[in-house]
Parts: C-alpha cells; sequence; structure tokens
C-alpha cells in the first residue's frame, strides 16, 4: 500500500479506495475582486493552493483516481439559507461575478485552473461541511481514505475533515493544497488535525503524495 | 411573559442577530462533560493531559446551568462514546487511540475507555443531568451525527442554542459547526469551555469571530446571564 510521510505519522491507503475532495475552490472565494476580496480578505494567501493542486490534480487523473469537487451556495430564492447566515454576509447580492454564491452565477462556480472533469462529480452544498444537506455520503460508497484540497482551511476544509473522520474515512489533508485568508489559521488549523494522535486525520505535503503515486 | 435572552454582548456581534429570544426557543448544550474527558483517571488524563484544563469552565457552567433551570431553558447533555461491543467504533478511531496509549475500549482506571456504561463515559457531578433534562449519545466528536439531536430541537422549537462543554477545538467546535450549518444560531462561551491545549482554546474562539461570526458568537457566562429579561 502506498505510505506517505505525514503527521503524526505515515498515511497508507489503497488506491482502490480513495478518492480526492476538492473544496470550494470557487470564484467568489479565489477571484481578485470577488466577494472573499470584498471581505477584505487577501485572495493571494487562497491561490498559492492552485498551482500544487493544479499539478496533484493532473496526477491523479493520469492514474485515474477518483475526484469530487464541492461548492459552497443557494438557490436563487435563497429558500436554503438560513436566516442567521443571511443576516451576517452578503450572500445573494449583486457582485462582480453575479449574485454572490448563488448557484448557476459566474463567481458561484469553480476557478477555470481547477475545472472539473468530465465525469467528476461536483457536490452543491449550502454550509460548511460537504456531508451535511448533500449527497456525498452515497458518492463515496466503497471509499474509505480521503485526500483532503481547497478553501477555506479552518472553516470547509476543517467542517468537511470533522465530519468525514466521524464517519470513519481516513483523511490526508495536503498543507500546500488547502489555504486560508489567515496565515494564523492556516498553521493552527493544520495542527489541530494532527493534535492528540491525529484526532482528526494526517497533514502532508502534495510533494510526498505525488511521489508515492508515481512510485 | 416568557424570559428572553439578549442581546448579549458578545462578539463580533451583539447575539443574537435577531436581537433576542424567548427562552423557550433557547436550548444550553453541555457537551461532553464525562470523567473521561475532565475527571481523574479518564480518557483525557490517560493520554497524558493535564485535566485542570479541561476541568476549568466547570464553575462557570455550573452556575450557568442553575441559571438555565430556574428559566426553564432546555438543558441538553452529550455524551461521546461507544458500545461494549465496539460495533460503532471507526477502525482508525481505536487505532489512534491505541497509538496514544489510551486505546478506547480498553481498560483504565475508570473502567473501558469511552464505553458506554462505564464510570469515566458518566457526566461529573458538578453538572450532571437532573430528571427531565435530554442526554444525547454520539459516536463521534459531532452532537448531530448519528443522533436524534437535530429531531429534539426541532421537536421541541428551538432555535438557538448556547455551547458549553469540551473540548473547545474538537467536540465543542464540531458541534457548533454541524449546528450552523443546520440554521441554528450559535454562542460559544469562553469561560464555560476548555481545550487540551489552551493555544488551541483561544485559536479555536478566535476562528468563531472571523468573518463577521463565521459560526456564530463567543461571549461569557456572565454576559447571558446579564442579557437575561425575566
Amino acid at each position: 500500500m502506498p505510505t506517505v510521510d505525514a503527521r503524526p505519522g505515515p498515511y497508507s491507503f489503497d488506491p482502490s479506495s480513495t478518492a480526492l475532495l476538492v473544496i470550494d475552490m470557487q470564484r467568489d472565494f479565489l477571484l481578485p475582486g470577488g466577494f472573499g476580496e470584498s471581505l477584505g480578505n487577501d485572495v493571494s494567501q487562497l491561490r498559492r493552493a492552485v498551482e500544487p493542486l493544479a499539478a496533484l490534480l493532473a496526477v491523479w487523473r493520469a492514474a485515474g483516481l477518483p475526484v469530487i469537487h464541492t461548492r459552497e451556495g443557494h438557490e436563487p430564492d435563497l429558500s436554503d439559507c438560513p436566516p442567521a447566515k443571511l443576516a451576517r454576509g452578503a450572500i445573494g447580492q449583486d457582485g462582480p461575478y453575479g449574485r454572490i454564491l448563488i448557484r448557476g452565477e459566474y463567481g458561484h462556480d469553480i476557478i477555470d485552473e481547477l475545472a472539473p472533469a468530465d465525469g467528476e462529480p461536483v457536490v452543491d452544498k449550502p454550509g460548511k461541511g460537504a456531508f451535511y444537506a448533500t449527497d456525498l455520503d452515497d458518492l463515496l460508497k466503497g471509499i474509505r481514505s480521503l485526500i483532503v484540497t481547497g478553501v477555506t482551511t479552518e472553516v470547509c476544509v476543517h467542517t468537511t475533515v470533522r465530519e468525514a473522520n466521524d464517519r470513519g474515512y481516513e483523511c490526508l489533508v495536503l498543507a500546500d493544497c488547502v489555504g486560508s485568508y489567515f496565515p494564523e489559521f492556516q498553521r493552527v488549523g493544520l495542527e489541530m488535525i494532527a493534535a492528540q494522535g491525529g484526532i482528526f486525520g494526517w497533514v502532508a505535503d502534495s510533494a510526498d503524495l505525488i511521489k508515492e503515486i508515481q512510485r | 411573559m416568557t424570559a428572553t435572552i439578549g442581546p448579549v454582548k458578545a462578539a463580533p456581534y451583539l447575539w443574537p442577530y435577531d436581537g433576542s429570544v424567548p427562552v423557550d426557543r433557547v436550548a444550553l448544550l453541555c457537551i461532553d462533560w464525562q470523567t473521561d474527558f475532565c475527571g481523574p483517571g479518564g480518557y483525557v488524563e490517560t493520554m497524558g493531559y493535564d485535566i485542570a484544563l479541561t476541568r476549568a469552565g466547570l464553575p462557570a457552567t455550573a452556575r450557568l446551568l442553575a441559571h438555565a433551570r430556574a428559566l426553564g431553558v432546555l438543558v441538553i447533555h452529550t455524551r461521546e462514546g461507544h458500545d461494549p461491543d465496539l460495533s460503532d467504533l471507526p477502525a482508525n478511531k481505536r487505532w489512534r487511540s491505541a497509538q496514544i496509549g489510551a486505546e478506547i475500549g480498553g481498560p483504565g482506571p475508570c473502567g473501558r475507555i469511552l464505553i458506554k456504561g462505564e464510570p469515566g463515559w458518566e457526566i461529573v457531578p458538578e453538572v450532571a443531568p437532573v430528571a427531565g433534562e435530554v442526554v444525547v449519545d454520539k459516536p463521534g466528536k459531532g452532537a448531530f451525527y448519528a443522533t436524534n439531536l437535530d429531531l429534539v430541537l426541532r421537536t421541541r422549537g428551538i432555535t438557538h442554542l448556547i455551547l458549553t462543554g469540551i473540548t473547545t477545538d474538537v467536540c465543542v467546535h464540531t458541534t457548533m459547526r454541524e449546528a450552523n450549518d443546520r440554521g441554528y444560531e450559535c454562542l460559544i462561551l469562553s469561560d464555560c469551555t476548555g481545550a487540551t491545549d489552551p493555544a488551541n482554546h483561544t485559536a479555536a474562539l478566535h476562528m468563531v469571530t472571523m468573518q463577521g461570526g463565521v459560526f456564530g458568537c463567543v461571549a461569557t457566562s456572565d454576559d447571558v446571564i446579564a442579557a437575561t429579561e425575566v
């Protein structure tokens, strides 16, 4: 079995029961001038993950392994947006890339560099976690291990890893393929995953995973 | 007249978002105040952590519990644990606990570690449930996954949650994230929580306050008590 040098210890996975999860690499979060930046965030902090993730995707697809993408967003009539969430943010309002975080809008879709390939499932989720109110768990029938990438580290990536971990999936989070607007949360978010003997999973760099896939 | 809570002096906004809430729509969550996590001889102490850190929130939580009970607020306790035959214990969770020297299901000073019915799995006396309070048993860190918590909250008409318990960055945060995705308006109390690593406690609370309150708000038990209108 491939074994990746990881924290808190080696991470072994069977490629026939492993999927790559790419979380919320959407224009609204990543493009300059978009929703993320309008909140005062530095989008370059997130964009650092794009290049390593694109490289990993190429290797992963060449090996014929499954990829699942997620997008956070809501119905145009906002019927699936909790009132407390609506009150806190700009969701549904007009932005430079269409209505913010609304399904079907340009900004809601995944950035061109990481566009889903034909046949790769895209899971639309109304919350931070990719398991709540989605069919992700059904899509993962036969999958035991998840390679987790995407944004943002301490919000949607963390929530999804916590959900996956409670469901018994073995999660490897790739430090250079996840991103936070805040360097401090990137660091602490990754530390929390590997704390207490790996309470939520493992953390590694994509180079060490790629090495194992190409072996 | 029904008593109300709010606006609470919280960060990053006055909680709740809708101004104030009648107490019959609020639940006080007491997460995993079990001997295994904060008592002598429990799981956390067996792993080598200082239980003074996880016990730190007990006095404030006990005081808030008395306040909530007097107001008639719904109190819900949770317990993390597994069936004695370990049928609901994911293989990797068992493996990791063994790696750190405190295997779930193995023998410990307080009985089998994190197993339902064992002394270590019980809630500590300072904040023990009283008759009529809901106790939710959960196999994971989150209190919503594989439990009836959502059903109980909806059946009782609960829309707002006040969170206490341990540990801040693990079970409390996971539950708050699950609740937030489900549309509950959440408030976590800094003096009624605690973590095995103080830095993770602080960071977890800070994370809540970012982006306009991405998971809700942070306050203290005094802030909640002060914002109660009877």
